[in-house]
C-alpha cells in the first residue's frame, strides 16, 4: 500500500516538475503579449458607447451583453489557439533543443513526460483565461453600476412603480457579473483543455508543428459540427437515408469531439443561468477527452525512437 | 510492436471511446438544448447570409459574438434608411442569438415604427404605394415579432410587446379587422401575465384591448372588476373602462350616479369622461358616456360653449388623412 502510495507521489512529483518547466518556457516566450490586445478591447468596449438602439427601458443594457460578447469571443479564440499552437510547439521544441533526449535518458515514464507537459499548457491556459476573466469582471462590475445608476435615474424621474424598478434591476444584474459567467469561462476553459489533449496527441505522430496546428483547427471546427453528424445517424431511419451516409455520420460522431456542447456560452451571454449539474456534465466529458487523449498519445509516444 | 498494429489498435480505441461516450453526449445535447442553453443548428440560408469569416467564427462556437457584430452593422442601415437589409440583418441576428430578446423587439420595431413612419412621410411615393409600404413595414414588424415569441414562449416581455404594438392607435388599423386585433392584443396580454412574471400593468392593458373587442364585453367587465378590486389598479384608464362596460350590462344604469361612485366627485367623473370621450382614435366603447357627461355638465353647470360636446373630435379613421395629403 505504502509503495503505490510512494510511486503515485512520485509520478506525481515529476508530473508537476515537468509541467512547470513547460509553463516557464512557454511564458518565455512572451505568449502573455495577447493579453494587451484583450486588455485593450476590455477598456475600449467599457469606455466607447457603440451605434446602436438601446430604448429607454433598457438603457445600457445590451452594452453589457456585448461586453460579455466580446470578452468571452475573445477568450475563445486565445485559449484554442494558445491550447494548440503551444502544444503543437512543445515536442518538437524539446527536440530541436534536445532536451527531451536529456529528459528520457532519465528515469522518466514517457505517460509522466507527456502529461507534464499537458499540464503545463493548460496551466499557462488556464492562468491566461484567469486574467482576462477578472478583468472582464471587473469592467463588466464597473458598467454594470454605471447602467444601474442611469436606470434608477431614468425611473424617479418618470415616477416608476416599485415593482417595475425591481424588475428592470433583476433584469440588469442578470446580464452582470455572475457565476454563470463564471461558469461559462470555464466552459472555454474545458473546449481549450480538449483541444491541447488532441493537439498532444496529434504531435505525437506528426512530423512538424504546422501540420500540428493545421489538423488541430481543422478539427476543432469540424468538431462543431459534431452534434449535427450524430443526429443525421440516430435519426438516419425516420429520415430515409442511405446506408453509405448512415455510416459516414456514424464514423465522424466516433471520431470527432462534440464541441457544440460548449456552446452554453452563448446562452450565458444572453442572460441565461447555467446550472452546475450541466457544468459538472461537461466537466466530467472535458476529463474524459482529456484523459483520453493523454493515454493515446502516450501509447503512441511509448516506443517511438528519436 | 508494429507501427501498423499500433495505428489498427488506436483506431480501435477511438472508435470504442466514441461508440461508449455517444450516448451520453447524445443525452446531454438533448438536455441543453430543451434548457435552452444551446441553440438550435443554424439554417442553411443563415450560414449562406453570413460572409466567410463570420462563418468561420460561428463555426468556432461564437454565434453570439457575430450577432453583436451584426447589430452594429443593421444599425448602419438603419442610418441609411435602407430598410429591407435592416429587416434581413436582423433576419440573420436572430437566427445566431434567437434568446436575445433585445434583437427581436428591435428588429421588429424597425419594421413596424421606424420604417413605417419613414414611409408615412416619404413624398416621393404615390399614396397608395406609401400606404401599401407602411401597412406591409408593420405587418413584417408583427410576424417578426410572433416568429421571437414562438422561440421564446417564457418571455412576457415581447407578449406585451405584441399587446402594445397591436392596440397602438398608429398601427391597428394597419391589420383591417380591429376587433381581430383587439382581440389579439389582449390574448398576447394574456399569454403575459399567465407567465406569472408580467408587472401589473399587463392585465391593465389586457382589459383596455378587451374592452374594444365586440362581443367580448362581458369578458371584459369581469376582468375589470376584478382589477378594480386591487387599489393600485384604480387608473382613470381603467375606472371610466369599468363605467362603460357596466353601462354596457346595464343600459338602464343611473350614469352620474354611477360615475359619482367610481370617480368620486363630479369635478373628478367630468374630466374622466370628458378625456375618454376625446379618445376617438383608440376606438374604445362610450357606452353611457355621453348620458353621464349630459348629467355632469348640468350638475357642474358647464357653459354650453364650454361643452365637451361642442369640442373637436380627432376622426377615429386617421390613416385616410395620412394617405390622401
Amino acid at each position: 500500500m505504502s509503495r503505490a502510495i510512494h510511486s503515485l507521489s512520485s509520478h506525481l512529483s515529476r508530473i508537476s516538475v515537468i509541467a512547470l518547466h513547460a509553463f516557464t518556457q512557454l511564458v518565455r516566450m512572451k505568449v502573455f503579449y495577447f493579453l494587451v490586445v484583450f486588455a485593450i478591447i476590455m477598456i475600449a468596449s467599457n469606455f466607447f458607447d457603440l451605434p446602436q438602439h438601446e430604448g429607454p427601458e433598457s438603457m445600457g443594457l445590451n452594452v453589457l451583453r456585448s461586453i460579455k460578447s466580446w470578452s468571452l469571443g475573445t477568450m475563445t479564440l486565445f485559449s484554442v489557439v494558445l491550447a494548440i499552437v503551444a502544444t503543437a510547439l512543445l515536442l518538437p521544441k524539446d527536440v530541436e533543443d534536445r532536451t527531451l533526449y536529456t529528459i528520457l535518458a532519465k528515469p522518466v515514464p514517457r505517460l509522466d513526460y507527456l502529461a507534464g507537459k499537458l499540464l503545463g499548457v493548460l496551466m499557462l491556459v488556464f492562468v491566461s483565461l484567469a486574467l482576462m476573466n477578472l478583468l472582464m469582471t471587473a469592467v463588466l462590475h464597473i458598467r454594470t453600476g454605471m447602467v444601474m445608476e442611469d436606470q434608477m435615474q431614468m425611473a424617479k424621474t418618470l415616477g416608476w412603480p416599485p415593482d417595475a424598478i425591481a424588475a428592470m434591476k433583476a433584469e440588469t444584474l442578470q446580464q452582470g457579473p455572475s457565476w454563470s459567467l463564471q461558469g461559462a469561462v470555464f466552459a472555454v476553459f474545458l473546449r481549450a483543455s480538449i483541444m491541447a489533449s488532441l493537439a498532444l496527441l496529434i504531435s505525437t505522430f506528426s512530423s512538424s508543428t504546422l501540420f500540428t496546428t493545421i489538423v488541430s483547427f481543422l478539427i476543432y471546427f469540424i468538431g462543431h459540427f459534431q452534434a449535427d453528424a450524430r443526429d443525421a445517424y440516430l435519426q438516419a431511419g425516420a429520415a430515409g437515408e442511405g446506408v453509405f451516409a448512415r455510416l459516414i455520420s456514424l464514423l465522424l460522431s466516433l471520431v470527432l469531439p462534440d464541441f457544440q456542447l460548449f456552446n452554453v456560452i452563448d446562452a450565458v451571454i444572453e442572460g441565461q443561468a447555467l446550472p452546475l449539474m450541466m457544468l459538472g456534465k461537461l466537466t466530467l466529458i472535458g476529463l474524459f477527452y482529456a484523459v483520453f487523449f493523454t493515454f493515446a498519445s502516450w501509447f503512441i509516444f511509448s516506443e517511438k525512437e528519436f | 510492436m508494429k507501427p501498423s498494429l499500433k495505428i489498427g489498435v488506436l483506431t480501435l480505441a477511438v472508435l470504442g471511446f466514441g461508440a461508449a461516450r455517444m450516448p451520453f453526449e447524445a443525452n446531454l445535447s438533448s438536455e441543453l438544448r430543451a434548457a435552452g442553453l444551446t441553440p438550435m443548428p443554424l439554417e442553411i440560408g443563415t450560414r449562406d447570409k453570413i460572409d466567410q469569416t463570420s462563418s468561420a467564427v460561428v463555426l468556432g462556437g461564437l454565434r453570439t459574438l457575430v450577432a453583436t457584430f451584426f447589430n452594429l452593422r443593421a444599425f448602419s442601415f438603419f442610418q441609411e434608411q435602407r430598410w429591407d437589409d435592416v429587416a434581413e440583418t436582423y433576419r440573420t441576428i436572430v437566427d445566431l442569438a434567437p434568446r436575445t430578446r433585445y434583437y427581436w423587439e428591435t428588429g421588429a420595431w424597425h419594421s413596424a415604427y421606424n420604417a413605417a413612419s419613414f414611409y408615412l412621410n416619404d413624398s416621393k411615393l404615390a399614396p397608395l404605394r406609401r400606404r401599401e409600404a407602411w401597412r406591409s413595414s408593420i405587418i413584417r414588424g408583427r410576424a417578426f415579432l410572433e416568429r421571437g415569441i414562438r422561440n421564446n414562449p417564457d418571455d412576457w416581455n415581447l407578449l406585451a410587446y405584441l399587446g402594445f404594438m397591436l392596440s397602438d392607435a398608429n398601427k391597428f388599423p394597419a391589420f383591417g379587422d380591429s376587433d381581430a386585433t383587439f382581440s389579439a392584443a389582449a390574448d398576447a396580454y394574456g399569454k403575459a401575465v399567465k407567465t406569472g412574471k408580467a408587472l401589473d400593468f399587463v392585465q391593465r392593458a389586457q382589459l383596455y384591448s378587451l374592452a374594444r373587442v365586440k362581443g367580448r364585453e362581458l369578458e371584459a367587465l369581469a376582468l375589470a372588476r376584478k382589477l378594480y378590486a386591487i387599489r393600485k389598479n384604480q387608473t382613470p384608464t381603467l375606472k371610466t373602462l369599468l363605467f362603460v362596460l357596466e353601462a354596457y350590462e346595464n343600459p338602464k344604469l343611473e350614469m352620474e350616479k354611477r360615475a359619482l361612485e367610481i370617480f368620486g366627485t363630479p369635478e373628478a367623473s367630468y374630466d374622466a369622461l370628458c378625456s375618454h370621450w376625446q379618445r376617438t382614435r383608440e376606438r374604445y366603447p362610450v357606452h353611457g358616456v355621453a348620458e353621464a357627461l349630459q348629467a355632469l355638465e348640468k350638475t357642474l353647470k358647464i357653459d354650453p360653449k364650454n361643452s365637451i360636446f361642442n369640442q373637436p373630435l380627432q376622426s377615429p379613421t386617421m390613416t385616410d388623412d395620412w394617405f390622401s395629403k
